[in-house]
């Protein structure tokens, strides 16, 4: 986990998707706690890293220059 | 004096023809009459005004615009007589549309033709990922409708990389600059997925402020569209308050009514998922503590219960207890009462008590006497009575008719 958190680029779409189908299976009211507690925790490090990835400072622009070969 | 031959004398006016323009600089503008293409490949027509008219030739491969009778045109290109059959005409490299009306018909034509193509269909539009990491922004780094589109990125979200590719978004080789752009993207994409790197664009946004028609013509032009239409990244293209939707719009997976609008259309606000995060992580939360106060219930159930069977059991067997204790008591009674009976009984059947009554016992030596059998007279005989006894002697004995009878038996 945290080589991917030293990764700049976190995938959102991912993230959020695994984050839903979590409040689903919560939804559903399973009730095994250990299976729960497990999914909690996993749903905890996701809203951070998202969270955290809302919270990043700018979004970056870089000019990509043209080739003159073509 | 020169005297020419023909041909020399076509050379050469063709030599100062030739030298007498630039090639971007003779332009003449007129009416098309007679369009016609002959074996496939060369394109013949007369360009008139009122009072003139001048023969254009030139091949289909330089013709980028839909040309038909009656449109109004500029034709580049140079004068030249052609020697076999001494005619003049202008050698044409390129050709413009000029005027509304012209532009129209000829967006029109060029629309119908790619419609039947299937480019615009709506079946093949993907949709652009919710949350893009990266993208390519095509557009004109000095334009109002990339600043536009950059604040409102800005205003909404975080953490996107845009790689900016600058171009011409009107007038000469415009449309070009942008198709190179989009398959520059394209490859760069392309090249990022084979090495995984996870480098890819999620989008390419293509962008311009309005304008006229004439300013637009690069996104209509067919090269343009293609390009959008086969590009391998979704593509995302909106120009600026346009009436008439331009080709390139039309091509696109997904269209922005404005610069502003592609932003918006590209990156959801981040405030709208913040709220969404704080939603989910509530309600998995609830869930979870939910889940755990119906443990908790169930130990506190658990832990309870055997006091409370046992504060049954006790009540049961207190119930038990004072039920057998009141039934002893019952046969206790019942059993005095027996007795008391009984001592009744017994007491009446006391041999003192007859006595007392009036009767007496009568013995013969320590031998009870019942019967009269087996005395004799003159026996001595012991009468005892309540209160002491007396000895006698038999002095006659009477048998009773019943034991006469007895003894006959």
């Amino acid at each position: 986990m945290t080589e991917k958190k030293a990764k700049k680029i976190v995938d959102v779409a991912k993230a959020f998707v695994e984050l839903e189908s979590i409040a689903e299976w919560f939804e559903k009211g399973e009730s095994d706690l250990d299976v729960g507690l497990k999914k909690y925790e996993r749903a905890m490090e996701l809203a951070e890293v998202l969270r955290e990835r809302l919270e990043q400072a700018e979004n970056k622009v870089t000019e990509i220059q043209k080739k003159h070969s073509n | 004096m020169t005297v020419f031959s023909v041909t020399d004398f076509i050379a050469h006016i063709n030599d100062v023809l030739g030298r007498s323009w630039d090639a971007e600089e003779l332009c003449v503008e007129g009416e098309v009459s007679g369009f016609r293409v002959s074996q496939g490949q060369w394109v013949n027509f007369d360009l008139k005004d009122e009072t003139g008219l001048v023969n254009i030739f030139m091949t289909v491969w330089q013709l980028h615009v839909p040309v038909e009778d009656g449109m109004k045109v500029r034709v580049f290109g140079v004068p030249r007589i052609y020697p076999k059959f001494g005619k003049f005409s202008i050698t044409a490299n390129r050709i413009e549309l000029v005027g509304e009306g012209a532009l129209k018909k000829a967006l029109a034509a060029l629309k119908a033709k790619l419609e039947l193509e299937g480019l615009f269909d709506p079946s093949r539009k993907r949709p652009l990922p919710v949350f893009p990491n990266r993208i390519a922004l095509i557009a004109s780094r000095e334009s109002a409708a990339y600043g536009d589109f950059i604040r409102i990125v800005n205003e909404r979200w975080r953490g996107l990389e845009i790689h900016t590719y600058h171009v011409k978004v009107q007038g000469m080789g415009a449309a070009e600059d942008i198709v190179q752009a989009i398959q520059s993207a394209n490859t760069r994409s392309a090249i990022h997925r084979t090495a995984m790197s996870e480098d890819e664009y999620d989008a390419i946004v293509i962008t311009r402020g309005g304008g006229s028609l004439e300013e637009l013509m690069a996104f209509n032009s067919e090269v343009l569209v293609r390009a959008i239409h086969s590009s391998k990244i979704p593509t995302l293209v909106g120009i600026g308050h346009e009436r008439d939707l331009s080709l390139a719009e039309l091509a696109a997976d997904v269209r922005g009514s404005t610069p502003t609008d592609c932003a918006r259309r590209l990156v959801p606000d981040r405030n709208d998922v913040l709220r969404d995060l704080a939603h989910h992580t509530e309600k998995i939360e609830n869930q979870l503590l939910q889940a755990i106060n119906s443990k908790k219930d169930l130990i506190e159930r658990a832990l309870r219960s055997p006091a409370l069977w046992l504060a049954t059991e006790r009540q049961r067997l207190d119930q038990l207890a004072s039920r057998a204790e009141s039934n002893m008591q019952q046969w206790l009674k019942a059993l005095s009462d027996k007795l008391r009976n009984h001592v009744r009984l017994l007491a009446s059947l006391d041999p003192k008590g007859v006595l007392k009554r009036g009767y007496a016992i009568l013995k013969s030596g320590s031998q009870t006497v019942t019967s009269i059998a087996g005395l004799s007279v003159g026996q001595p005989i012991t009468i005892v009575l309540r209160d002491g006894e007396g000895d006698a002697r038999l002095e006659k004995l009477r048998q009773a008719n019943e034991a006469k009878q007895q003894k006959l038996l």
